[in-house]
């Protein structure tokens, strides 16, 4: 079924009419009335109005991820919606026939209802898509991408969005367009960058030029030295002909003109022109702007219909942030290099088959097994130890006042806790541990160099 | 004065009690008629531009038309550095175009580099502007000179050497002269900048303090100017344009100076100038080797150049004639003919004297020698010196300025026969060969 939109009554070609079944309305509601499913949407009319419809046709909850074409010339901003301008009809039959195909292999679950759901099935339907941004002068941001905006129902940020995203691995960037710096508090573009005095830090500055008398070392500004044409020093009157042997410039050359300093080069200071705050240049948020693409991960998803993350069955383990847990991690070593009377110990678990398993069990049967797993670790775990995530499936516990007798005792109970988790998984599960106690590790390693060596290990 | 007298005694002794002595005789007439009047002619005529400087008030009248710096750079590395900002620097109200020229740019990628680091420099200075000519293909400094033409926007085109620097007056006092509709050509005094370094330095000093500034200030004066340097001429842009720029072959300053006199007879009031405010600083040759390398290539060009390119040009019909008479006197004469009746009647004299009367002859023409220098440098140092100071170091040296006087003339000989025999005009650091061969052999 082709749904054609358009203001006046018109006709498409009989072309299309051969091959397809057309409906026409002239606006959004008539439409959403009977909500016809729709194999192709065309649009045709003004700049305006295409841009009201497609909107509409975006947003819906439904048809969002319909193939869409114009008739006639559209704004740049829209263009980023629509899939092109309306090709030759059989062009057009074998567009909409791919569509139906990727349709028909995408899992259909509950799981396109979400925002990410949404962009995902997307950018599914159109396996060559990038998904670009739009620059406009006017936006605070400069860019904006009109799909996210369309596609996010609660219009939250698209850069945050993105962000989250690529995180997890959805989306990857494919090219960077700009870096730009943006406002600490309203992460608007529209900057002003202004040199101030760095003594007194008003804008009242100006470039000065300044000589320096080699007879009697008096720097004063260059028309205190003009003297009929010629340069005399206004001290010693020593007349100055040949720069670097009678006199030179300093570096110095700007003065303030509120606090009379003098100085080589201004304070910086940007103003922001949407909240008018002020802030210094490296308080700036620098902010990438790229052009995307669906990830292979993203496409795992699209077909097998799960935007969960596995290893998400880890989340009962307080992880600590992957710096401060190198942070510790440093200060420990020091600590028990300094006092011989501190131990602890390193231990690390890496699941190195975690995506295979997702073909054995259900998904949600294995994150049930690893969230078990989880809780029985942590029973393991003191108050003070720590654990963090350096990669998907791969865990790090920092056990404080651990000897190496404690940690064989710890890698006892946790290899117990692990058989549960075996059996679970019929054996199928393959898991690797490695552990170091502070009694094994060299002065030369710092946390960063011993983490990165025993993880190259696990794998 | 006193030093005069007594040479002058001890000449009247020893004539008196040696008869050999009379070969002395010999040598007067060279002195007398070609080299004392010749000086004479010159003081006077300065005496004469200072009278008339300190009689007359000052005027200058705004003239500042845009003027367009040309310096030729080959090898001079961070050195061609400071020929730019002393241009930068200049005392002048008006638009001054700095266009660099490098000459066989690939080979001299530190003199290129260095003139890249001054862009951004030279953006600071309001009226002033860098060009930086990169020239692949090494065609000399002629071709440097016609492609900087080329491109020039001034109306005053200085042609410069990327090893010399100048006072901040220099622009500003040269161009004032152009005001006077036939100037065509000026030049000023050229200092030597790295004096202080060897005894040759120190020597050549003092010969560019006596030839450049007091020689050319003199002759100027009476409109025969001998040269305008190459490293430091200031033209008219449309007249040189006119008579079509510098022409190919070694001394293409002396040939450029040549033909512009030959318009004399038919443009009268075509002049060149000196400006002794107009100061420029050099760097000479530090080693005996060098100079002597240097003067190898100065002394032969003089006879390229008169025996060989303006062999008829060399006329009272073309370039009247009082520049005919000048020309003959002081370029044929004195720069040519001298040296080899010097080297000639020397070595008569050690052949036919006595060794004792023969160095007592020697010793004559010394104290003579010294005499007539000690009495032109306290001259230059009380009426002329720019930097008296400063030049009050070259006393030192008088007593062994006669000997280099001597070396420089005997040398002068042998460069004169070595361009004769040798055709040494092909052989210059100023162009590669295959340029040279394309001027008149």
């Amino acid at each position: 079924m082709l749904i054609f939109f358009s203001q006046e009554k018109t006709n498409l070609a009989d072309q299309y009419s051969d091959l397809f079944e057309i409906c026409h309305f002239s606006d959004f509601s008539g439409w959403e009335k009977n909500k016809i499913a729709p194999s192709v949407f065309i649009i045709a009319g003004d700049r305006q109005y295409i841009s009201s419809v497609l909107g509409k046709i975006r947003r819906d909850d439904d048809v969002f991820a319909s193939l869409c074409f114009a008739i006639d010339p559209v704004a740049p901003f829209d263009n980023l919606l629509l899939d092109g301008q309306l090709p030759q009809p059989s062009v057009l039959l074998e567009a909409v026939s791919q569509v139906e195909d990727l349709q028909k292999s995408l899992k259909s679950s509950e799981t396109y209802i979400t925002h990410q759901g949404r962009l995902i099935k997307y950018l599914w339907l159109r396996p060559d898509f990038i998904l670009q941004p739009h620059h406009e002068w006017q936006y605070p941001r400069f860019y904006r991408y009109p799909l996210l905006e369309a596609l996010s129902q609660n219009g939250s940020d698209s850069f945050e969005w993105l962000r989250n995203l690529a995180n997890n691995k959805i989306i990857e960037a494919l090219t960077m367009l700009d870096r730009q710096r943006e406002c600490t508090y309203c992460r608007s573009a529209h900057l002003s960058f202004i040199d101030v005095c760095p003594n007194c830090l008003s804008i009242d500055i100006k470039l000065q030029a300044s000589l320096h008398c080699f007879a009697c070392g008096c720097v004063d500004v260059q028309d205190r030295f003009m003297d009929g044409g010629t340069l005399v020093c206004p001290k010693c009157h020593t007349h100055l002909r040949h720069i670097g042997s009678d006199y030179d410039r300093p570096i110095e050359n700007y003065r303030c003109q509120s606090c009379s300093q003098t100085f080589i080069e201004g304070d910086v200071q940007v103003r922001c022109a949407m909240c008018e705050k002020e802030m210094k240049p490296g308080d700036l948020i620098l902010n990438e702007v790229h052009s995307w693409r669906l990830s292979d991960k993203g496409r795992t998803i699209a077909f097998r219909g799960e935007v969960f993350d596995l290893s998400s069955g880890f989340d009962q383990l307080d992880f600590v942030s992957r710096e401060l847990f190198i942070h510790d991690l440093d200060w420990m070593m020091v600590t028990s290099q300094r006092y011989p009377n501190v131990h602890f110990s390193l231990f690390g678990i890496y699941f190195a088959n975690l995506p295979d398993l997702v073909e054995l069990f259900s998904h949600a049967r294995l994150l049930q097994m690893l969230e078990s797993f989880a809780q029985r670790l942590r029973s393991l775990l003191r108050t003070p130890d720590l654990s963090t995530r350096t990669a998907e499936s791969m865990l790090w516990l920092l056990l404080p006042n651990t000897d190496e007798q404690g940690l064989t005792g710890f890698h006892r109970r946790i290899e117990n806790s692990m058989k549960v988790l075996l059996e679970e998984s019929e054996h199928k599960l393959d898991f690797r541990f490695i552990s170091i106690s502070s009694q094994n590790i060299t002065g030369k390693e710092n946390a960063e160099l011993l983490l990165a060596r025993l993880s190259g290990e696990l794998l | 004065m006193d030093s005069l007298h007594q040479a002058w005694s001890f000449f009247l002794l020893a004539t008196s009690r040696y008869q050999d002595v009379q070969y002395v005789f010999m040598l007067i007439p060279f002195v007398l008629f070609f080299e004392l009047p010749l000086y004479f002619l010159n003081w006077m005529s300065v005496f004469r531009y200072l009278f008339r400087k300190s009689a007359e008030a000052p005027v200058s009248l705004p003239y500042y038309p845009k003027v367009t710096c040309a310096i030729t750079c080959y090898a001079e590395g961070k050195a061609v550095q400071g020929t730019v900002i002393s241009l930068l620097e200049q005392v002048y109200p008006g638009h001054i175009e700095v266009i660099a020229m490098v000459d066989g740019v690939q080979k001299n990628i530190a003199t290129y580099q260095a003139l890249k680091e001054l862009t951004p420099v030279a953006a600071n200075y309001t009226k002033r502007s860098l060009i930086i000519i990169p020239k692949i293909q090494r065609g000399g400094r002629v071709s440097s000179l016609n492609a900087g033409l080329n491109r020039a926007q001034g109306e005053i085109f200085f042609a410069l050497d990327g090893d010399t620097s100048f006072d901040n007056q220099m622009v500003n006092s040269a161009v004032s002269h152009f005001r006077n509709p036939g100037i065509v050509a000026v030049t000023g005094p050229m200092r030597v900048r790295n004096a202080r370094n060897t005894l040759v330095t120190r020597l050549q000093s003092l010969e560019y303090m006596l030839s450049m500034q007091v020689g050319k200030l003199g002759f100027a004066k009476l409109n025969v100017i001998n040269n305008v340097p190459g490293a430091f001429g200031i033209f008219r842009k449309s007249f040189i344009q006119k008579i079509g720029g510098w022409n190919t072959g070694t001394a293409e300053d002396l040939d450029l100076t040549l033909r512009i006199k030959q318009y004399h007879r038919r443009y009268p009031h075509l002049q060149i100038e000196f400006e002794p405010g107009a100061v420029s600083h050099t760097d000479v040759p530090e080693s005996f080797q060098d100079f002597l390398k240097q003067r190898l290539r100065w002394d032969g060009d003089l006879w390229y150049i008169y025996s060989n390119k303006h062999k008829y040009g060399i006329s009272a019909a073309t370039m009247g004639w009082s520049n005919f008479i000048f020309l003959l006197w002081y370029g044929i004469l004195f720069q040519i003919v001298m040296p080899f009746s010097i080297v000639i009647y020397t070595i008569y004299m050690a052949i036919k004297l006595p060794i004792y009367t023969f160095l007592l002859n020697m010793m004559l023409v010394y104290m003579f020698y010294l005499s007539l220098i000690t009495l032109q440098y306290i001259f230059y140092l009380a009426l002329i010196s720019d930097r008296k100071w400063q030049d009050c170091e070259a006393m030192l040296i008088l007593p062994v300025y006669p000997l280099f006087q001597f070396i420089s003339r005997v040398w002068s000989t042998f460069a004169i026969l070595n361009q004769i025999l040798n055709k040494g005009h092909l052989d210059s650091a100023m162009a590669p060969l295959w340029v040279l061969k394309k001027g008149k052999q």
